[in-house]
Parts: structure tokens; C-alpha cells; sequence
């Protein structure tokens, strides 16, 4: 099975506080947007962390994701850092008989 | 009242006084609470303070009344609780408020924070557990920090679009001692709205305006929020479209103007509706494409363009894509449109007459009715309706939820902004009474209504306790119908009315007018179409002591016209399995 799917990086900038990642974590969950990959790390500013987050877009918009997470107060500034190919095709193998 | 004296920055307090001074600062002139153990320091302060505090009967009616005090205010709303069950009984008016958009601070102790985390006594993570609907929350451990937060949050909760915000304070922080040092200024990296429309972004919209041939203008709350009322007005006649107001903007536009077609949505008239459905153009303005007003969103007005205005970037696209988008304040979006409009109407002027037409044929043919009851017994319909009439459009009225709120939205009209309170986002039964209470404060010398149902009357009902004691003659009408009426309207039509747990049996039990005056109020009766008048003007006489009336109404009335759940707008239903006859209409 072959499926397709639009997948996207975003470097997050956000304030380097207890429970940002509860912040950007449940905001993921109750929006239903899919996390793939999340990473946190420090930057060069103590109080700014910063979040590489994959996400993969699958009925919402990318625009909306993004919107949505810049409603966090926390969060400072979001960019879309994607690889060049933006249509990411897996091979799974097929279980269905 | 003592007249506020700011307090002068570095001045050594306990953070308790310092959270005191900073409310005091922050303008607030009355705030909703009730106290508890990691509160109490915070509470010492409140007892020599300016602010008035009134003291609730449960928390949540401290929620509540803080959101109908900002409803009628336009400022933000404040209460305060303790830990643990005090901070949890404000999760209900919390998300009510986010669903609503009203600026509300919500004040909570937390346990000592060293005990954050243990399990201690009346602890609960109420940051944790109000991240999904509040605009910004804080956990504040350090006392320093308390202005600063103070100040951020209603900051917060009044700019962009509006929202709760959350200060939960750790009881060591409120005793231990700071030095005053509230801030000049508020720096948030990650909290700048945008206010100010780009005026490409108004040129565009003007331009699609005036390619366009059905137009509507979909007004929701926004409007009101941003008190942008008489712009819209300008707007409107300006280009001479027809209206619609969603149920949060009711008031947005005077519902005795010609341009008006109602309230489009699952309960809406046919002409919004309809209106909605036939344009070629939305004009969309603070307003978020509920599911409510779409209905199945994939048949929501179909042929039209959207022109979305909103200030919160988020809302653009979210349900229904915008060909042009507007971010910012709606009523700063208004006002640069209207000259932009002026400028695209000189060179091309859409005729709108066959539009306006069809409107005024649905409006005229399908006007809001209901049918008087065949047993002599009261209509709740008409209890309402001359509610409206009898108290005037100055009055303040607000609703519970089910179908004394659609009727309420429905049978009175509405001419004047923030004069119709109701929960609309959220559907949260028990709001009524504590709201009406927070808008009495709000607007003390305008008559406020309470329109009720007999099942959420019994959610929140005690605060009429706390309106007895502290001077808030809040008038309530009960639309008694012995049961959950939505509920079992729903149950009568897709449950082929079979009513499990829907009757209240509440023309028995409690006996309403006992209980009000058990606490403090007038309670009063009505069960005859002949009384309805004379009890109206016996409540409206009563202005120095809460009033309830139990208005003991038909059983079986149902809110029509109906848009059933995740059905198309096009299959509006005027009565049970009756459509409007679509064939005579020119559409």
C-alpha cells in the first residue's frame, strides 16, 4: 500500500517556561494535527527554546496548523523549514490479505 | 467608594497585597469570588481594598457573572477561587467564555509550591487543566512576578480577539514579601495582534463587494466585541444588502431595520437562512462559520464567494476558505471599508432590487410564529414575546440554554448591542441567573432579565442568594415546561418520542416561587394567557429585591424553523416534516 501524504517541518520558537511542551502538545492533540517528529532544544538565548516539530498535514491546511500554534502565547515565531520535495511517498508493507 | 491611589513602585507587601494593588491598577471596580485556604492571604488585602468583591454561592456562578459583567461592560470580567474544587468549578464559565470570546481573569490559589506536585490537600493542576480553553494561563510561584503577570493578563484577555486568562498563584507566593513594581509597559514576544487591516486586503474586499450581485452581510459576535455597530450600520446601508446576525450577535443590528432578515443558523429564520444559502457573496464579518450557522458545510452556501473579516488569524480558512481576507479590529475594518466601498460603488453599482426581492418575499411569507395552544394553557412563546415588548428595548436580557434561549432569541427584539447575554459556543444549562447577576452589576440601573428554563434554573439558581444579600435585583423568568424542552423536542423528532430522562417534573417539584422567596427573592406565578400581562408589570414593578416568576407554560411547543443536526441548510423544516414551498418563491 502507497500512501501519500503532505509532510511538513516547522522550527518553533517558543518561551523557554514550564509547560510550553504541554502547550504545543495538547494544542496537536485536541486540533487533531498529527505529530511525526518532535524535538525541543536550548538556543543561544536562555529564555527562547526551540521545537522542530514534523507534522504531517492530512485534512487540515498547513496554514491552519500554523495559525493555530501562533496563538500560543509562548510560541514567538514559527517557520516552515520543509525539504525541498514536499510530497513524501512511504512504501508500507501491506498486511491485508 | 474609596477613590483608587496607585501604589507607588518598590513599596515593600506581601504578594497577596501586591495581587490586590495590581487588580486595583488594572482598573478592575468589582470582582466575583469566594474564598478558600490557598487563597485566604489574598483575601486579607481584598478586605481594605477599593475593588467590591461579592461573595458567591458556588464558583461557577462567579464565572458566569464575570462574563455577563464583561458582556455589558465591554471590560474584562474577573473571579477568583481557591485550589483544587474551587479552581475546577471555573472550568465550565472558562470554556464557556473561550467559546464566546469574552475577556475574563480568573484569579486561583494554588498549594504552597513546595507541595506543588504531592498530591496535596485541594490540589489540582488547574493550569494544566485549562490550557485548551484559556487564551494564556500562569502558575506563579515567585511573588515578584505577580504585577507583571497581573498586568499581562488582562493585557491578554481585552486586545486581539478576546478571551479568558488564568492566574493560578502558589499560597507561599501570596505571604511571602516583594516590592511592588507594576510594569510600564507590557513586552509579550509571542502575543501581537494585529489590528490595523492591510489595505490591500480592503481594496480587495470593496472590489469584491461591488462585483456582487446577492450579497449578505453575516454578522457575528465580533462586531459587537469590537463595538462596531454603528459602522456596521453605515456599512450596510451604505450598500444596501440584506443582514443576518448570528445568535452571539443579536443587537449587532437593530432587528426592527428593513435590511434585517434574523438570525440565520439550526434555528434561524427562513429568509437568513436562505439567504445565506442563495448568495453570490458573504460579507463576513467577526463572525467563525459555526457548525450551528452551516449546518453541513459541504452544502453551506454553495454558490457564494466569502469575504471573511476577523482578528483572529486562525478563523481565516478554518471551516469555509476566504477568497479575500481581512485581519484585524472589525470595527477599524469596517471603517476603512466604508470609504473603499464608496470609492468601488462610484464605478460600478450593483442592482440589488431583484435580491432584496426575493429576501423581503421569504421574510414576508415566513415571518417567526407560533401556534396558541389548543387547551387554553400558556404559550412559552408568547410569555417571552411580551417580555420583550412589555420591558423594552433598553433591557438587558439574558438566556439559559435549550429552547427558552432560541425563543428568546427569536420573539424579542433586539435594537441595541450587549443587550442580549447567552451562552452561545459553549451551551452551558445554569448560565442565565449567574449572568444576569454579573450584567446587573455591570449595568445596575437597566432592567435585566433572566430568561430560563426550568432545568437550568435548578443548576445555578442559588445565586440568587448572593443577589438578595448585595443589592442585585435581577429579575428571572422560569419558562416552565416540567421538562429538558430541547432535549426532549429532539426526542420527539428523532427519537420517535420516546422521553428517557427528560421530564422534570418540575411543575411539582421544587415549588419555584417557595424557593425564591426562601432566598431572599419575590416569587411569583403564571399560568394563564389572561394573567401573563399583569405578572409582567407586577415584576417590573418589584426594583429593590430579585424577582422570579415561574412561568408555567404548554409542554409540547417546539422551537421552529429547524435545520436538523448535520443536515444541509437547504432542508429547513418551518414545522414537523413541513418545508417552506420552495416552488412559489422566485430564488
Amino acid at each position: 500500500m502507497t500512501i501519500s501524504r503532505r509532510q511538513h517541518t516547522l522550527e518553533v520558537l517558543v518561551e523557554n517556561e514550564p509547560g510550553v511542551l504541554a502547550r504545543v502538545a495538547g494544542l496537536f492533540s485536541r486540533r487533531a494535527f498529527n505529530i511525526e517528529t518532535l524535538n525541543v532544544g536550548p538556543t543561544e538565548n536562555s529564555s527562547i527554546s526551540k521545537m522542530i516539530i514534523g507534522v504531517a498535514v492530512e485534512g487540515h491546511s498547513l496554514e491552519q496548523v500554523i495559525a493555530q500554534l501562533d496563538k500560543l502565547v509562548s510560541v514567538i515565531s514559527i517557520k516552515d523549514v520543509t525539504p525541498k520535495a514536499k510530497e513524501v511517498h512511504d512504501t508500507q508493507p501491506d498486511y491485508q490479505n | 467608594m474609596a477613590k483608587h491611589v496607585p501604589t507607588a513602585n518598590g513599596t515593600e507587601m506581601t504578594g497577596a497585597t501586591a495581587l490586590v494593588k495590581s487588580l486595583e491598577a488594572a482598573g478592575v471596580d468589582v470582582m466575583f469570588g469566594l474564598p478558600g485556604g490557598a487563597i485566604l492571604p489574598a483575601y486579607d488585602p481584598i478586605y481594605d481594598s477599593t475593588i467590591r468583591h461579592i461573595l458567591v454561592r458556588h464558583e461557577q456562578g462567579a464565572g458566569h457573572a464575570a462574563t455577563g459583567y464583561a458582556q455589558v461592560t465591554g471590560r474584562a470580567g474577573v473571579c477568583i477561587a481557591t485550589s483544587g474544587p474551587g479552581a475546577t468549578n471555573l472550568v465550565t464559565p472558562l470554556m464557556d467564555a473561550a467559546m464566546d470570546s469574552v475577556p475574563l481573569v480568573a484569579i486561583t490559589g494554588q498549594v504552597p509550591s513546595a507541595a506543588i506536585g504531592t498530591d496535596a490537600f485541594q490540589e489540582a493542576d488547574i493550569r494544566g487543566i485549562t490550557m485548551p480553553f484559556t487564551k494564556h494561563n500562569y502558575l506563579v510561584t515567585n511573588p515578584d512576578e505577580i504585577p507583571g503577570v497581573i498586568a499581562e493578563a488582562f493585557h491578554i484577555a481585552t486586545t486581539g480577539r478576546p478571551g479568558p486568562v488564568l492566574v493560578d498563584i502558589a499560597k507561599d507566593a501570596l505571604q511571602k514579601m516583594t516590592k511592588y513594581n507594576w510594569p510600564t509597559s507590557i513586552k509579550l514576544a509571542g502575543y501581537k495582534p494585529k489590528t490595523t487591516p492591510d489595505a490591500q486586503a480592503i481594496t480587495d474586499a470593496a472590489a469584491l463587494i461591488a462585483q456582487s450581485s446577492k450579497p449578505v452581510f453575516y454578522v457575528g459576535g465580533g462586531v459587537i466585541k469590537a463595538n462596531a455597530h454603528a459602522e456596521l450600520r453605515q456599512l450596510v446601508e451604505l450598500l444596501g444588502g440584506p443582514v443576518v446576525t448570528t445568535l452571539m450577535a443579536r443587537g449587532a443590528f437593530p432587528d426592527s431595520h428593513p435590511l434585517h432578515m434574523g438570525m440565520p443558523g439550526m434555528h434561524g429564520t427562513v429568509a437568513a437562512v436562505t439567504a445565506l444559502q442563495k448568495a453570490d457573496l458573504l460579507i463576513t464579518l467577526g463572525a467563525r462559520f459555526d457548525d450551528r450557522v452551516t449546518g453541513k458545510l459541504s452544502t453551506f452556501a454553495p454558490n457564494a464567494k466569502i469575504l471573511h473579516a476577523d482578528i483572529d488569524p486562525a478563523e481565516i480558512g478554518k471551516n469555509r476558505h476566504a477568497d479575500v481576507a481581512v485581519v484585524g479590529d472589525v470595527r477599524e475594518t469596517i471603517a476603512a471599508l466604508i470609504p473603499a466601498l464608496k470609492a468601488a460603488l462610484a464605478k460600478n453599482k450593483p442592482d440589488l432590487t431583484a435580491w432584496l426581492r426575493q429576501m423581503n418575499s421569504l421574510k414576508s411569507t415566513y415571518p417567526l410564529g407560533f401556534d396558541t395552544p389548543d387547551d387554553g394553557s400558556l404559550s412559552p412563546q408568547l410569555v417571552i414575546q411580551r417580555l420583550g415588548q412589555i420591558s423594552g428595548t433598553d433591557t438587558i436580557f439574558t438566556a439559559g440554554v435549550g429552547q427558552h434561549q432560541m425563543w428568546a432569541s427569536q420573539f424579542i427584539s433586539y435594537e441595541h448591542p450587549r443587550t442580549w447575554l447567552n451562552s452561545g459556543g459553549a451551551g452551558t444549562m445554569g448560565y442565565g441567573v449567574p449572568a444576569a447577576m454579573g450584567a446587573k452589576v455591570g449595568a445596575p440601573d437597566t432592567t435585566v432579565w433572566a430568561i430560563d428554563g426550568d432545568g437550568c434554573f435548578q443548576m445555578t439558581n442559588q445565586e440568587l442568594v448572593t443577589c438578595a444579600l448585595n443589592n442585585i435585583p435581577i429579575k428571572v423568568a422560569i419558562i416552565n415546561n416540567e421538562s429538558l424542552g430541547m432535549v426532549r423536542q429532539w426526542q420527539t423528532l428523532f427519537y420517535d418520542s420516546r422521553y428517557s430522562n427528560t421530564s422534570l417534573e418540575s411543575k411539582r417539584v421544587p415549588n419555584f416561587p417557595m424557593l425564591a422567596e426562601s432566598m431572599g427573592c419575590v416569587g411569583l406565578s403564571c399560568e394563564l394567557p389572561e394573567d401573563l400581562d399583569k405578572t409582567i408589570e407586577k415584576a417590573m414593578s418589584i426594583n429593590d429585591q430579585p424577582v422570579v416568576v415561574d412561568f408555567r407554560v404548554h409542554r409540547d411547543a417546539m422551537v421552529w424553523p429547524m435545520v436538523a443536526a448535520g443536515t444541509s441548510n437547504d432542508e429547513i423544516m418551518i414545522a414537523r416534516a413541513t418545508a417552506p414551498d420552495w416552488d412559489s418563491q422566485e430564488l
